[in-house]
C-alpha cells in the first residue's frame, strides 16, 4: 500500500507555445509522516523509437512531507529542442512524471502531447527543419495514464523478495504504443479508452 | 423468498470472488479480478433492499472501489465490530482497510472509470508473511485475531488488536488452505485444504485439535475455495467439497467428539462454499398449534461449483430451497445478513444475487439475549456485553448523565468510526482544513509565486509543498482495545524488602541474663524465646497466631490486646517526637556469641538469603535450660503484665519450634538510609573496650551534621526514625537528630527483622513473634506470636503501621488490628491468581499501583493471570467466577491493609469486571454499601469512610464506568439521582 496516493495533477498553461515552461499542479495525499523527500521527475520523451532521447526536464525534491494533503506545482524548463529528432519534434509524444522514494519509482503519469504548428499553412506544409518557436504544445490533460508500483517504503534496506515489487524498469517505456505502430501515433481518438490501466 | 440480481453490481464482467455484508447491514463488499489488478469494491445496500433506491439517481450504489492489490481477491471480510474490512488476494497481501478521514467523493486518479468513490476508505494495514496467494480471511469473535490462509499451506492468525503483529503460524496442512471459520465462542479455527483434510486448531494453545480426513479421502480434483462454516450454536462443522459414495456433499462435522455422521447431499459438483446463517431459529409459533416449545435449529447455505445454491434448516431433512442455474459459473461466496432474512451469493461469472427470505419461511429468529444464553448453557461463554452491543444501540438513553458516558466511551473507542449511514452527506468529519479561509482556487492562483523553493546542499531544487488538508492517522488507536498490561511491581520490591541474613550462629552462648537489669521494667515483649512462647492462654484472648501446619502444637502465646494497655505503663518519653517520617533500618544482631563476627557485604541490603529455618529438638532442651534462670529474673519485674500467661511445659520432642534467622553481627557497616537528604548511618562494633565491655558507636550524618551515640553492646539502623537493635536484644529508638526516644527495650530474643516506617517501629524477633510500637503516642500496637513451622521471608510495615510478613511458604499475611486477627492477602500457590483474567478492566487512565503493600507483597505472581483466558482451557464461567473471588480477595485485602489508594484501584477494577459480565446483583450490593442510608438515623453502622477515601466519592467514580454499559441504566440513574440528592442536601 502506497503511503502516498497522488490525487490530482492539474497541467497549467495548456496549451502554450513549444518554448514555455511546463507546469503541473500536484496533489497528493500522504498517510503518514515521511521521514524522507519525495524526488519528482518529468521526463520529455523525444522519440517514440528510443529512450535515448528522453530527456528529464527537472527532477525536484519535494518535502517535508507530513501526513496530509499538499499540493505543489513542479515547473520545468521546455525541452532542449537540439535533442529532439527533427522527424519527431512535430506530432504526437509523452511527457513523464514519475515520482521516487528512497529511489524506487512508486508512480509514473504520462500524458500525451500533441505539437503541432499554430498556423493552417505550417500545418500543411511543414518546414524540413522544425521551427519551434512556432510550434505549440498541447499536453491531453484529460487522459492521464497512471502506473503505480508497490515499493518498499519502509527503508531501502529490505528489498522485498516476494515480487511483490514490479520492477519498473520494463515498463518505461509501457507509455508509448508498440513499436510496430509505423512512424507515427495513432490517432488519439482510437485508443482504448483503458489500455494504459494495463500496463 | 424473493430472489433479485443487481446488474450493476458488477467488476466489469471480471469475476467476483467473494461478497460479505457489513454488520450494519447499510452496504457489502465485494472482492475479485479488477482489470489489471484485484479489486475490492464497497456498494450500498439500500439499492439492493428497495426498488426505489435502485431507482433514485441520489442514492449511490458503489461507494468505493480499491485497486491496491497487485492481483486478484479472493476474500473480503468485514470486522465483527464493522469498523475494518480485510481482504486477502493472490499478491499474497492481506491488507485491513479503514473508513478514512476526508471530505467529499474523489476519483482515483487516473483511473478510467469516472465514478467517484462517496465513501473513503483507506488502508491502515498490509499484512504480509504468506508467500502464496491469500485465500481465505477470517475475524475471530470480538476481533481478537484475523486468520488468514494462503496456497502456501499455512494459516497465519494475527493480533488484530495491534496489527501488523503476528500471533502465530499454523502449519500442518500439507496441501493449499482454501477456506476458514472461527467457532463461534472463539475456541477453535477450523481450516479446510486441497490436502483432502479439515483441520481444527484450539486458540488456547494454537495446536491441532482434530485432523479430518475421511471424508476427503476420494476428492479429486480442485474447487478453488473450500470456504468451509461453524453453525451459530457452535455445535457443527460444516465442510466444503466432501465426498460420499462418489457424491460431492458438505460434510457435518460434530464438536462433540469431531464426528462426521452425516452430510447435505444432493449437488452433482463440489461444494465450494458453506455458509451458516448467523442466527439460530425457533419455529413460528402460529395460533392454535400447539405451543409445544421447539427445538431451535440452524440455517444454511451451501454453494457449489454445480452453479446452483440450496439452503437447508437443521430441522428439516430436505433442503428448504434448492436454486439451479442462478449463475453461469460456480459459486464463489456466500454472506447472510445480520438479521439472518437476506443472503447475497457472488459467483465466477463476475454477478451476485440477493435471496430474501421471510419469518415464514426460516422461522422466528432467537434474539441475542436467547442466542447468548445458549451459548451460555453449552459452553457457560459470556458474551453479555459483546453480543449485544447492537442490540443495546437501539435502547433508549433515559438519562442524560448517561449519554454523556455513553458518548465519552463512543469517542474513546471509535475515535473514527463512520456512522453506519450512507449518502453524500455522510462523508466521515475529519478533514481539518488549515487554508486560513483561502478558498482552494485563491491558493491555486499564486501557489507557483507563493510556494517554498530552496536548494539543497547539492544544489537540488527543493520544494515545500503546501500543506492544504491534514490528517490525523491515529488510525489504531491504543483506546480502541483496552489492552493495558499490568506491570509487575518488581522494581519496587527491591526498595522495601528487607534483607534478611541468616547466620547459622548456634544458640548456644549462655546470655548474660542480668546484663542492663535496670531496664527490665521497660521490658514490653513477652519472654519468647522458645519454650517460653508456647505460652497458653486459655482464658480465651483472642488467639492471633499464623498456625500454617497441622502441627501438634496447641499451647500457644497469643497476643492481648491487653498488653497494649498494660504497657502504658512503660516509663513514657520526656519529649515529644516532632519529627518522625519514613524510617528504615534494619540489622543485625546475632546471637549472643560475640567472637563470631561474620563478615557481611556492605552492600547487604541487596542481598537476599533465604532465612534459615531451624528445627531442632535438641537445641530446644538447651533453650529451655538456659531460659530458665532468665525467667526467673524477669519475673519480678513482668509479674503485673503477664499474670495470665502461664508457662506451659511441653515436652521437647513434641514441639517444633521455630527460630527466625538473625542477621550477624560485623564489626563496622555504614547505610545509606536515604537520599534526600541524605542520611548515612555508620556503625562501629567495639570501640572501646573498658573494663572488658564493649562499647558500639553509631554515627548518623544528616546534611553534614553529625551525632554519636556509644552503646553498650553492638548494632543497628533506620532513618528519620532510628531504630537500633544490638545483639543484646535492645532496641532503642532515635530521633533523626539522634534524640533517644524511647526508653531501650529488652527484647525476649534476637532481632530477626527491623523496620520502621512513619512512627512505627516494628520488630520480628528470632523468637517468631512481631511488635509493632506507635512511637508517636508511645504505644505499644501489638505484639504477635508468629507460631509457625515456615520461616518468615519477607516482612515490612506498612505507613498505616499494619505489620506484614511474608511466609516461606508464599503465604503472605498482614494483622488485622480491627478483626485481632492475621488476614492472608497473598497466596503464592493461589489457584485463583493463575486463572484470575481482568485484563478487560483495566482503564488505560490508572496506572497500576505498584507501590502499596498488596502489590509489594504480591507483586511478583500477580500478572500470572495475565493470560490465563488464553493459556487455560478452564470453562469460561468457571474463570469468571475465579476473577470474582480474586477481585473480591484483593478488595479485602486492601481494606485490611488499609491501603487506599490499593482499595481504590482495585474497586475500580472490580466494578468494571461486573459491569463487562453483567453481574447487576453484585453491583448493585457494591453500590449500596458505597452509598449508604440517605437517611441518617442512629441505629445505622454504617461508616461514611473507608481507607481515607468517602464512599460516597468512590461511589462517584465507579457510577461513570456503570455507565459504560447501557445495561444499567437504571441502576446507573437510581444511584446518580441518590447522591445529587445527597450532594444537595
Amino acid at each position: 500500500m502506497a503511503k502516498v496516493q497522488v490525487l490530482n495533477v492539474a497541467v497549467l498553461d495548456n496549451p502554450s507555445p513549444f518554448g514555455n515552461p511546463f507546469q503541473f499542479e500536484i496533489t497528493f495525499e500522504c498517510m503518514e509522516d515521511l521521514p524522507e523527500d519525495l524526488e519528482w521527475k518529468i521526463i520529455y520523451v523525444g522519440s517514440a523509437e528510443s529512450e535515448e532521447y528522453d530527456q528529464v526536464l527537472d527532477s525536484v525534491l519535494v518535502g517535508p512531507v507530513p501526513a496530509g494533503r499538499h499540493m505543489f506545482v513542479f515547473q520545468a524548463d521546455a525541452p532542449n529542442t537540439g535533442l529532439i529528432p527533427e522527424s519527431d519534434a512535430v506530432g504526437v509524444t509523452v511527457v513523464l512524471i514519475t515520482c521516487t522514494y528512497h529511489g524506487q519509482e512508486f508512480i509514473r503519469i504520462g500524458y500525451y502531447v500533441n505539437n503541432e504548428y499554430t498556423g493552417p499553412e505550417l500545418r500543411e506544409n511543414p518546414p524540413l527543419k522544425p521551427d519551434y518557436s512556432k510550434l505549440q504544445r498541447n499536453i491531453l490533460a484529460p487522459n492521464p495514464r497512471v502506473t503505480r508500483f508497490h515499493i518498499n517504503w519502509e527503508g531501502v534496506a529490505d528489498t522485498m523478495e516476494d515480487s511483490e515489487n514490479v520492477d519498473p524498469s520494463p515498463n518505461t517505456r509501457g507509455m508509448l504504443p508498440p513499436p510496430c505502430v509505423p512512424g507515427k501515433m495513432p490517432p488519439l481518438g482510437l485508443l482504448p479508452e483503458n489500455s494504459m490501466d494495463c500496463l | 423468498m424473493k430472489l433479485l440480481k443487481p446488474s450493476w453490481v458488477s467488476h466489469h464482467g471480471k469475476p467476483i470472488f467473494s461478497v460479505d455484508i457489513h454488520p450494519d447491514g447499510t452496504k457489502f463488499a465485494t472482492g475479485g479480478q479488477g482489470e489489471d489488478s484485484g479489486k475490492v469494491m464497497i456498494w450500498n445496500m439500500a439499492p439492493v433492499l428497495r426498488e426505489e433506491d435502485e431507482k433514485n439517481e441520489d442514492v449511490h450504489k458503489m461507494l468505493c472501489q480499491m485497486d491496491n492489490h497487485l492481483a486478484c481477491v479472493n476474500c473480503v471480510r468485514w470486522s465483527n465490530n464493522g469498523l475494518y474490512l480485510a481482504s486477502g488476494g493472490d499478491d499474497k497481501l492481506v491488507m485491513v482497510w479503514k473508513r478514512a478521514a476526508f471530505i467529499g467523493p474523489s476519483t482515483v486518479f487516473g483511473s478510467s472509470s469516472k465514478l467517484a468513490n462517496v465513501e473513503q476508505w483507506r488502508c491502515v494495514t498490509i499484512l504480509r508473511n504468506h508467500t502464496g496467494d491469500v485465500m481465505d480471511v477470517a475475524w475471530s469473535p470480538h476481533d481478537v485475531w484475523l486468520a488468514s490462509c494462503s496456497v502456501d499451506n499455512t494459516i497465519v492468525i494475527w493480533n488484530a488488536r495491534k496489527f501488523p503483529e503476528m500471533v502465530t503460524c499454523l502449519r500442518g496442512h500439507t496441501g493449499l488452505v482454501k477456506g476458514l471459520t472461527w467457532d463461534p465462542v472463539g475456541k477453535y479455527v477450523a481450516s479446510q485444504a486441497d490436502d483432502h483434510s479439515l483441520k481444527v486448531w484450539r486458540t488456547v494453545d494454537w495446536q491441532m485439535e482434530a485432523n479430518i480426513t475421511k471424508p476427503f479421502n476420494e476428492c479429486g480434483g480442485t474447487t478453488h475455495v473450500l470456504r468451509l462454516s461453524w453453525s451459530p450454536d457452535g455445535q457443527y462443522l460444516v465442510s466444503a467439497h466432501a465426498m460420499n459414495n462418489s457424491g460431492p456433499t458438505a460434510q457435518i462435522v460434530e464438536r462433540d467428539g469431531w464426528k462426521t455422521n452425516m452430510d447435505f447431499v444432493g449437488h452433482r459438483k463440489a461444494v465450494t462454499v458453506v455458509k451458516f446463517n448467523p442466527k439460530i431459529f425457533k419455529k413460528k409459533q402460529k395460533n392454535g398449534s400447539s405451543n409445544k416449545p421447539s427445538c431451535p435449529y440452524c440455517c444454511c447455505a451451501v454453494g457449489s461449483k454445480d452453479r446452483s445454491l440450496s439452503v437447508w434448516l437443521t430441522s428439516l431433512k430436505r433442503p428448504l430451497v434448492v436454486i439451479h442455474d442462478l449463475f453461469d459459473k460456480s459459486i464463489m461466496d456466500i454472506s447472510w445478513t445480520l438479521t439472518g432474512l437476506g443472503m447475497l451469493v457472488c459467483s465466477m461469472d463476475g454477478t451476485v444475487a440477493y435471496l430474501d427470505f421471510s419469518l415464514d419461511e426460516l422461522g422466528d429468529p432467537l434474539s441475542e439475549e436467547e442466542k447468548n444464553s445458549i451459548h451460555q448453557n453449552i459452553y457457560g461463554k459470556s458474551m453479555a456485553i459483546t453480543n449485544t452491543e447492537a442490540q443495546l444501540s437501539t435502547t433508549i438513553i433515559e438519562n442524560p448523565e448517561m449519554l454523556k458516558y455513553q458518548q465519552q466511551r463512543q469517542t474513546s473507542t471509535q475515535t473514527n468510526s463512520a456512522p453506519g449511514t450512507v449518502g453524500p452527506e455522510s462523508s466521515a468529519p475529519k478533514l481539518n482544513s488549515v487554508m486560513n479561509g483561502e478558498s482552494l482556487e485563491d491558493i491555486r492562483k499564486n501557489l507557483l509565486k507563493k510556494q517554498v523553493e530552496t536548494r539543497t546542499a547539492d544544489g537540488r531544487r527543493r520544494i515545500t509543498p503546501l500543506c492544504i488538508a491534514q490528517l490525523d492517522t491515529g488510525d489504531f488507536s491504543p483506546a480502541l482495545f483496552n489492552s493495558v498490561p499490568i506491570l509487575p511491581s518488581g522494581s519496587s520490591m527491591s526498595n522495601q524488602l528487607t534483607p534478611h541474613l541468616s547466620s547459622d550462629s548456634s544458640p548456644g552462648q549462655p546470655s548474660s541474663l542480668g546484663f542492663r537489669p535496670s531496664h527490665d521494667p521497660m521490658l514490653t515483649s513477652p519472654p519468647a524465646n522458645s519454650l517460653k512462647a508456647l505460652e497458653d492462654n486459655n482464658e480465651g484472648v483472642k488467639s492471633t497466631l499464623l498456625l500454617t501446619s497441622a502441627s501438634k502444637i496447641e499451647p500457644i502465646k497469643a497476643l492481648d490486646s491487653r498488653f497494649t494497655e498494660r504497657s502504658k505503663a512503660t516509663p513514657g518519653l520526656t519529649a515529644a517526637i516532632t519529627s518522625t517520617k519514613e524510617c528504615k533500618l534494619k540489622e543485625d544482631t546475632s546471637s549472643d556469641s560475640e567472637d563470631k563476627m561474620a563478615s557481611i557485604n556492605k552492600n547487604l541490603m541487596y542481598s537476599k538469603r533465604k532465612p534459615e529455618l531451624m528445627i531442632d529438638g535438641g537445641e530446644v532442651v538447651e533453650k529451655r535450660k538456659k531460659g530458665r534462670p532468665r525467667k526467673e529474673k524477669m519475673t519480678t519485674s513482668m509479674v503485673q503484665s503477664f499474670t495470665q500467661v502461664h508457662t506451659v511445659s511441653v515436652p521437647p520432642s513434641a514441639v517444633a519450634a521455630l527460630r527466625l534467622p538473625t542477621p550477624s553481627t560485623q564489626k563496622a557497616f555504614s547505610l545509606q538510609v536515604s537520599m534526600e537528604p541524605s542520611v548515612f548511618l555508620e556503625v562501629e562494633n567495639e570501640v572501646t573496650v573498658v573494663a572488658g565491655s564493649k562499647l558500639s558507636q553509631l554515627r548518623c550524618s544528616k546534611d553534614g551534621r553529625d551525632w554519636n551515640t556509644l552503646l553498650p553492646s553492638s548494632t543497628l539502623e533506620s532513618v528519620d526514625l532510628i531504630a537500633v537493635a544490638s545483639e543484646d536484644r535492645m532496641l532503642s529508638v532515635f530521633s533523626s537528630c539522634g534524640r533517644r526516644l524511647l526508653p531501650a527495650i529488652q527484647l525476649a530474643t534476637p532481632v530477626s527483622a527491623l523496620h520502621c516506617t512513619a512512627h512505627f517501629v516494628m520488630v520480628v524477633t528470632a523468637g517468631a513473634t512481631l511488635s509493632v510500637w506507635s512511637v508517636l503516642i508511645q504505644r505499644k500496637r501489638y505484639t504477635l506470636s508468629v507460631f509457625i513451622n515456615t520461616s518468615v521471608s519477607q516482612s515490612l510495615l506498612t505507613q498505616q503501621g499494619v505489620p506484614v510478613v511474608g511466609l516461606s511458604n508464599g503465604k503472605s499475611f498482614c494483622f488485622s488490628s480491627s478483626l485481632e486477627t492475621w488476614s492472608l492477602i497473598a497466596d503464592k500457590a493461589d489457584s485463583l491468581v493463575q486463572c484470575a483474567d481482568f485484563r478487560g478492566c483495566l482503564s488505560s487512565h490508572d496506572a497500576p499501583v505498584s507501590s502499596g503493600p498488596l502489590a509489594v507483597m504480591q507483586g511478583r505472581y500477580l500478572n500470572a493471570g495475565r493470560l490465563a483466558s488464553r493459556l487455560s482451557s478452564t470453562p469460561h464461567h468457571m474463570q469468571q467466577s475465579m476473577t470474582l473471588a480474586f477481585l473480591e480477595n484483593q478488595l479485602a485485602s486492601a481494606l485490611t491493609l488499609q491501603s487506599g489508594q490499593e482499595y481504590r484501584y482495585w474497586l475500580l477494577i472490580y466494578s468494571r469486571f461486573l459491569v463487562n459480565e453483567g453481574s447487576e446483583h453484585r453491583l448493585r450490593e457494591l453500590c449500596k454499601e458505597l452509598l449508604g442510608p440517605v437517611h441518617t438515623s442512629a441505629t445505622t453502622s454504617w461508616e461514611p469512610t473507608t481507607v481515607g477515601f468517602r464512599k460516597r466519592e468512590l461511589l462517584r467514580e465507579v457510577l461513570p464506568v456503570i455507565g459504560e454499559n447501557l445495561r444499567f441504566q437504571r441502576l446507573f440513574t437510581e444511584y446518580q439521582d441518590q447522591l445529587e440528592l445527597l450532594r444537595n442536601k
